[in-house]
């Protein structure tokens, strides 16, 4: 063997790719080690075969064309280049090769040889690098997190679809284009670049949340997660973000918040604050109002229950509210109750509270839920408007009071007289005798109008006291004729005859003896004024009792002059008067007491002439009478 | 029964007042009798029998200033003594210009009382014997000036000085001037005890 062709052996026998060489007609001539081991057969079996056994079906037929179309027109589709192909084994398997042809030139029988190279390696780490990326893709894709890459000067490198929908452009519009220019609004855009200068230095992702413009015209709002990506030699290259559409949710907890914060600011002009109590884990919810009423601190959190009627609640009204509270525990379903509160500093309030139990929906343990409401300014302002009025009826009752002076002065000196008269006889008659008798009776008589003299006092003095207005059960019959002796005395001052006519069994009603006495002797007082001397008709008023339906009426009829039809829509306003001495309150006053009553107070014409004043109160129901 | 003993009616609407009266009256000895209304009063009243009455000014439906008016228009001539409570000064002024004799406060002494009750029973008597001298009252009406005269029978025919001021077409204070002058020349303690003379005088 010459030095050469022993040189080509080891060659080809040292390479580990396949080599072959065919004739012209593609007659296998050569086949190295390589080949041997690649295609499974032996050399001395493939040898003098065609080269177009060792290819897969697809290819066979055309490398016979190959070969023909370069032998004839010089034309060489394949050498120099290579290409792919598939090549069949022995045992009749393939493998995808990669095929490089070169010419062993000799003019009168051109040969060729193959160099095949197995790919099948290479071709699936291609396809799995292939599916990993479809799969990257994918996931890019799938994502509702936007992805938008850019470069260090801020063009869009990479968007995924999501950034796509929400930008509003395609993926190919994007690319390229100037991130800051095109997408962020002019006031922020500056903020945006400095703090991408900011995040190229940091190792860590930076957060931050920026409204972006979209196609459409709107702006999104976008929480985005920033990622810078370093050359080896540590300069930023690119950032990486990725985005969530937070627009909603912003939208939804700013709602939210106001509508929060509404309510706080509806509770604190209401002075009402809400709770919810877990009375399994003695454990309560408190708006902020409950803190602001009760005057706690909000760090110290709600009050347990027993911290609550200890340091909070009026020890006066400890014991109703803890009884209250208890029935609620013990079955009640609602409870609605008033009671005084104590705040830390001191300070007093009324508040107003409503309660409803419920079962925990888990676990079923009882739930108490309500509110709380600070009525101090509304009690105080009742209270105050209470006393006002009792002032104003005492007013009423004193002035009344000095215009029946003279009446009460002639029904004093009555009995003094009498008094004064019998002790006189008695002194003459003891000078005489058989007079002890006379003597005894009067006596008696001095003793019976001295007492008369102090039961009219009395009467008076209980009249023009300052007086607290309280309600009780009331016998207006009873209220009438205790009321004779004052009334009387005015009506007989002014030559007057009162008469009663009180209807038997009469109901009882809710009122203050007092203040309705007031109101009678004022309509008494007026009735005998419209009788006065000069006046035409009877000179007798009646005082007549009656119940219609729930009501009793109380009526003072007098037959005086009437009253002028021109008068009569004033007749119970303020300071409207038609007596020289009068303080035209006498009827304001009355009214407002018969009011207070929840009753009314009115006049209608006295058949035959007069005026008929009427007040009517309603009765107690059965079962307020019991209580 | 104008021979009974001159007696005291007592007209007061307060019990204990009027049978107090009565009491110290009878201590006294005075006949007495108590009315506790002046209608009751009117109704029982008897024209013709001696005494003096005391009288309450304030009493329901008809008070004593109401009922001395009914008593001058029937012609009573019985004395009257007001009981007055305070205060009510006016109204007993009112009541002496129409004829009492005198009006009392409560509470009084009773020496005041009895004092002016017998000068009332003492003044019914005059009067009474008065009426009987028709030939004194007839002299005094002879004393009288044509004018006086003239006013004295529209007098005693009931008619307000008004009126009489347009019969005899002078001014009305001419009129009130006469008749002072009248109850003056005549003795007359009232314008009943004026009338009374009249009545006396034209006696046959």
């Amino acid at each position: 063997m010459a030095g050469a062709a022993i040189e080509l052996q080891a060659l080809l026998d040292a390479t580990v790719d396949a080599i072959i060489i065919i004739d012209q007609y593609g007659i296998i001539e050569r086949f190295n080690k390589a080949a041997e081991r690649l295609f499974g057969y032996p050399e001395h079996d493939i040898v003098g075969k065609n080269v177009s056994s060792l290819m897969g079906d697809e290819h066979r037929g055309h490398h016979d064309g190959y070969l023909r179309n370069y032998l004839t027109t010089g034309t060489a589709n394949i050498i120099g280049t290579g290409r792919e192909i598939e090549a069949l084994r022995r045992d009749g398997s393939t493998f995808p090769a990669a095929l490089s042809v070169g010419e062993i030139p000799n003019t009168q029988n051109p040969r060729f040889v193959g160099v095949i190279h197995d790919i099948s390696i290479r071709r699936a780490t291609m396809a799995a690098v292939r599916q990993e990326r479809d799969r990257a893709q994918l996931y890019l894709d799938a994502t509702e997190v936007l992805l938008v890459a850019i470069d260090a000067d801020g063009l869009i490198l990479l968007v995924n679809r999501k950034g796509c929908q929400v930008l509003g452009y395609a993926e190919a519009e994007l690319i390229g284009r100037d991130w800051f220019e095109q997408f962020i609004p002019t006031q922020d855009r500056a903020a945006a670049r400095a703090q991408l200068r900011t995040t190229a230095n940091k190792t860590t992702a930076s957060y931050s949340e920026r409204l972006v413009l979209t196609r459409r015209g709107d702006t999104r709002l976008i929480a985005w997660r920033t990622t810078v990506v370093r050359s080896n030699q540590n300069h930023a290259l690119s950032f990486l973000s990725s985005g969530e559409d937070i627009t909603e949710q912003r939208l939804t907890e700013t709602q939210l918040r106001a509508r929060e914060s509404q309510l706080r600011a509806a509770q604190r002009i209401a002075h009402l604050g809400n709770y919810e109590y877990h009375c399994a884990i003695d454990t309560a919810h408190w708006s902020d109002e409950m803190f602001h009423i009760l005057g706690r601190d909000f760090s110290e959190g709600p009050a347990s229950y027993d911290l609550f009627c200890l340091n909070y609640l009026h020890s006066d009204d400890r014991e109703t509210y803890t009884q209250q509270w208890r029935s609620l525990l013990s079955g009640r379903e609602s409870g609605d109750f008033e009671f005084r509160i104590v705040r830390p500093n001191g300070d007093i309030r009324y508040v107003h509270l409503l309660a409803q139990t419920a079962r925990h929906p888990e676990n079923g343990s009882l739930v108490i839920t309500g509110t709380l409401h600070d009525i101090t300014e509304r009690s105080l302002a009742a209270s105050n408007a209470q006393q006002m009025q009792e002032k104003l009826a005492h007013v009423g009752r004193l002035s009344t009071m000095g215009e029946m002076a003279t009446g009460l002065a002639h029904e004093l000196n009555q009995p003094l007289t009498a008094i004064a008269t019998y002790a006189q006889a008695a002194l003459r008659l003891t000078a005489q005798a058989d007079t002890e008798e006379d003597v005894k009776e009067a006596l008696k008589q001095i003793t019976a109008q001295s007492l008369r003299a102090g039961e009219v006092i009395r009467h008076l003095r209980s009249f023009v006291k300052t007086h607290i207005a309280k309600t009780e059960p009331t016998d207006l019959n009873k209220l009438v004729q205790d009321l004779r002796v004052l009334a009387d005395a005015d009506a007989r001052a002014n030559s007057v005859r009162l008469v009663a006519l009180l209807e038997n069994h009469l109901p009882l009603v809710e009122a203050d003896t007092v203040q309705i006495q007031q109101v009678l002797l004022n309509l008494i007082r007026n009735a005998i004024d419209a009788t006065g001397p000069g006046m035409e008709g009877a000179r007798e008023i009646t005082i007549a009792t009656r119940t219609i339906d729930d009501t009793v009426e109380v009526a003072v009829i007098d037959h005086g002059s009437g009253i002028p039809a021109e008068i009569a829509e004033n007749i119970f306003s303020p300071f409207f008067t038609t007596k020289a001495q009068g303080t035209g309150l006498g009827l304001a006053i009355s009214n407002s007491i018969i009011r207070a009553h929840q009753g009314a107070l009115g006049f209608r014409q006295t058949p035959g002439g007069g005026t008929t004043f009427y007040l009517t109160l309603p009765t107690l129901s059965g079962d307020d009478h019991e209580r | 029964m104008k021979d009974k003993a001159p007696t005291v009616f007592v007209v007061d609407d307060d019990d204990a007042v009027r049978t107090s009266i009565r009491l110290l009256l009878r201590s006294v000895g005075l006949p007495v009798e108590t009315f506790s209304s002046a209608q009751e009063f009117l109704d029982n009243v008897d024209g013709d029998r001696l005494g003096c009455l005391v009288l309450d000014i304030r009493m329901p439906n008809m008070s004593g200033l109401e009922l001395q008016q009914r008593l001058n228009e029937l012609h009573h001539i019985i004395p009257i003594v007001f009981i007055t409570g305070h205060g009510d000064i006016p109204m007993a002024v009112e009541a002496m210009q129409h004829g009492a004799v005198d009006f009392i406060q409560k509470p009084f002494r009773d020496q005041d009382l009895i004092d002016r009750i017998n000068q009332g029973l003492e003044k019914d008597r005059i009067n009474r014997d008065d009426l009987k001298q028709r030939d004194g009252i007839r002299e005094r009406i002879g004393d009288l000036t044509p004018r006086e005269r003239e006013v004295l029978d529209l007098v005693a025919q009931g008619k307000a000085n008004k009126v009489i001021a347009g019969d005899l077409n002078v001014s009305q204070r001419t009129v009130e001037i006469h008749r002072a002058r009248v109850m003056e020349k005549m003795g007359a303690s009232s314008l009943a005890h004026l009338v009374r003379m009249v009545i006396e005088a034209n006696r046959a």
